[in-house]
């Protein structure tokens, strides 16, 4: 037997219903589809932006704040620490690299970041797309999506708590906070980390502290930039990046650092937390839309069982015709569970286009890349609702094959 | 001209159709029983043209569900033949109705969201997964034959006349050897009334079928070769001796 051709026509008969079925099932799937792939997103590119940050080295204070403003750039006032430490720490064995990094200023709602060449670079693993990286003091090396062009002269400004930053954009107060007569030179661009540093200027230390009045850390007064730091005062820095050379030297310098007036974290430690309580609420909000979703499929149930209802005498004209109950069963179950099959493949295609919009959003107020990935929990998601859908919609269906056709034709 | 009769296909034979000692009750609306058919006998020989008559209510359209196997009496039998219909099982009364019968409904009852086509091939789909090259041919052949030109045509936008000459070609596409027709032309005006009529009675000709029709349509009744009238079994209701 072949029951496609009465399926299509039942679906046609429903003719908007079908579409405001399809759109609600799909509508439940997206959701969920969404949170779920949002939630993994979220964790393995912010995951991905810690990369190069092995140790953090700061003053005692929040943890959680100084990862966020050391890796993730979200301006905050942070406690400074000793900058004697960058020297204690570059000759100490275990370090393989060991930079500062000094926020504070910003220009045109971009942060500017002071350290080193090295670690600008990345420990030597990148090589700017554009230009060079910068060599003496006043000058700028841009993050990928730093709006400056190369050769541009970039006006720094002290950095307003609580002012909103939008990259691209000079905030008001800029103008009032600006150190005039200490403009930097962008000598180069670096290649696309997918990280809130693709919106950073990173220019030397050196500046950050001279800018602000400080020593610039040198004993000799010959534009040498970068370690070692020899000078008689080492202003302080915020925080320190620092990667080890080994796992045990690693756990023994945050050991080591953990006393004694600062503190030392890895930044996977903190994201581990981070992410168990993000995973905590992602289990709440999946286990939600997906109760959510069964309540549209019941709903959708109801509405299918009173078209059943309706299509009695339809189905009984086709007994009397000579199909048999099967052929009556299968219509009336592959139309519904085709509907909501539909639904589930359109859902699975809007949870894509609405975690792409989500990411667009999260992208724009972070500056953290997101990529889609539909993944087997996504799909395990999905099955589940097509199986529950297609179980439930055999209750219509057994309905009219159990229906003395008889009665249908007496309507 | 051709026939409504196929090579590809063999004709079911017409039997002769036997009701016996048929009763029939049906619950009210006060869930008292009363009694729908009470006949003592009734046969019809094969290849006859049998119209039933009777007021509303006597009967008619439950003698022919009877006939077609989709109720079976309290008490009695229906035979085919030496098929005993009556006594089939749901789904060999429904492989009985889709080898034999065509149905004819007062109100048409096609499809309306498909095209003249697929709706004369409906009954095909029944049983197989694909319709062949020559019974596409044999039903457009049908709905030549019946003076429907647009296959294409959705059922729903048909007028009366030409949704009832579908249905007739709907019902003799599988060359039944029973053709049932329930009030074939009450929902028809007086000239396509005729039409439908002729041509149901000339498909029983020429195939040969048994033509059993309930109806009040006196031309209709006309064209038969016999024409039972059923009065009401019971006026009042009563108590079922069951």
């Amino acid at each position: 037997m072949n029951p496609f051709p009465m399926v299509w026509a039942d679906i046609r008969a429903l003719r908007w219903t079908a579409l405001a079925i399809i759109a609600l099932v799909a509508l439940a799937v997206a959701v969920g589809v969404a949170i779920g792939a949002q939630e993994r997103a979220l964790r393995r590119s912010s995951a991905a932006a810690a990369e190069d940050f092995d140790l953090l080295i700061g003053a005692p204070g929040s943890q959680t704040q100084l990862l966020m403003s050391a890796v993730y750039l979200q301006p905050d006032a942070v406690p400074l620490m000793d900058g004697r430490l960058l020297n204690t720490l570059a000759q100490d064995e275990r370090v393989a690299g060991v930079a500062p990094i000094a926020f504070g200023d910003v220009s045109k709602g971009y942060v500017i970041v002071g350290t080193t060449a090295a670690f600008a670079g990345r420990w030597g693993r990148l090589a700017p797309s554009q230009g060079r990286l910068f060599a003496r003091e006043g000058e700028a090396v841009l993050g990928a999506d730093v709006s400056y062009g190369l050769g541009d002269s970039i006006a720094p400004s002290h950095g307003v708590l609580g002012a909103s930053a939008r990259p691209g954009v000079a905030h008001e107060d800029e103008a009032g906070h600006r150190h005039a007569g200490h403009d930097y030179v962008a000598v180069g661009r670096l290649p696309r980390l997918g990280s809130p540093w693709d919106r950073a200027i990173l220019v030397p230390v050196e500046s950050v502290w001279e800018i602000h009045g400080l020593a610039n850390g040198h004993a000799a007064d010959d534009g040498r930039i970068g370690p070692p730091f020899d000078g008689p005062r080492i202003p302080g820095v915020p925080a320190l990046v620092v990667k080890p050379r080994g796992v045990a030297g690693a756990y023994a310098l945050r050991a080591q650092y953990r006393q004694g007036g600062t503190m030392a974290f890895f930044p996977a430690e903190v994201l581990v937390t981070l992410y168990r309580a993000l995973g905590d609420v992602r289990s709440v909000l999946v286990a939600a839309s997906f109760l959510n979703a069964l309540l549209i499929l019941a709903a959708v149930l109801l509405l299918l069982i009173a078209v059943a209802g309706l299509r009695r005498r339809r189905y009984a004209i086709l007994r009397a015709l000579g199909a048999p109950r099967g052929y009556v069963l299968l219509v009336v179950w592959l139309g519904m569970a085709g509907l909501i099959g539909a639904g589930c493949v359109a859902g699975l295609l809007a949870g894509a286009v609405l975690t792409t919009m989500l990411s667009g959003v999260i992208a724009g107020q972070t500056g953290l890349r997101l990529v889609f990935a539909i993944e087997s929990q996504e799909i395990a998601f999905v099955a589940a609702l097509l199986l529950i859908g297609s179980a439930i919609t055999l209750v219509p269906a057994l309905m009219s094959y159990r229906a003395p056709a008889v009665a249908g034709l007496r309507d | 001209m051709p026939a409504f009769t196929s090579p590809e296909r063999k004709p079911g034979r017409a039997a002769r159709l036997q009701l016996t000692g048929i009763r029939l009750d049906h619950r009210g609306g006060d869930g008292r029983p009363f009694r729908v058919l009470d006949l003592a006998g009734l046969a019809i020989p094969a290849g006859a043209r049998v119209g039933l008559r009777g007021a509303s209510g006597s009967g008619k359209t439950s003698l022919l569900h009877l006939v077609a196997g989709l109720i079976r009496p309290d008490a009695g039998s229906v035979s085919w033949g030496d098929m005993v219909v009556s006594e089939l099982s749901t789904g060999a009364r429904d492989r009985w109705r889709q080898a034999t019968l065509g149905f004819v409904f007062q109100d048409f009852h096609l499809i309306p969201e498909l095209d003249v086509a697929a709706n004369i091939t409906l009954p095909l789909t029944f049983s197989q997964w694909r319709i062949r090259p020559a019974e596409h041919e044999r039903a457009a052949m049908l709905a030549a034959r019946m003076g429907l030109t647009d296959l294409r045509r959705k059922a729903g936008v048909l007028s009366r006349g030409e949704q009832q000459r579908v249905a007739i070609a709907r019902a003799v596409l599988l060359q039944p050897a029973l053709i049932l027709a329930d009030e074939p032309t009450a929902s028809l005006d007086a000239a396509h009334a005729a039409e439908v009529g002729a041509l149901l009675v000339e498909v029983a000709t020429e195939t040969g079928a048994t033509l059993i029709c309930a109806s009040h349509d006196t031309a209709l009744l006309a064209r038969m070769d016999r024409r039972i009238e059923l009065a009401a079994a019971q006026a009042a209701p009563f108590e079922s001796a069951a």
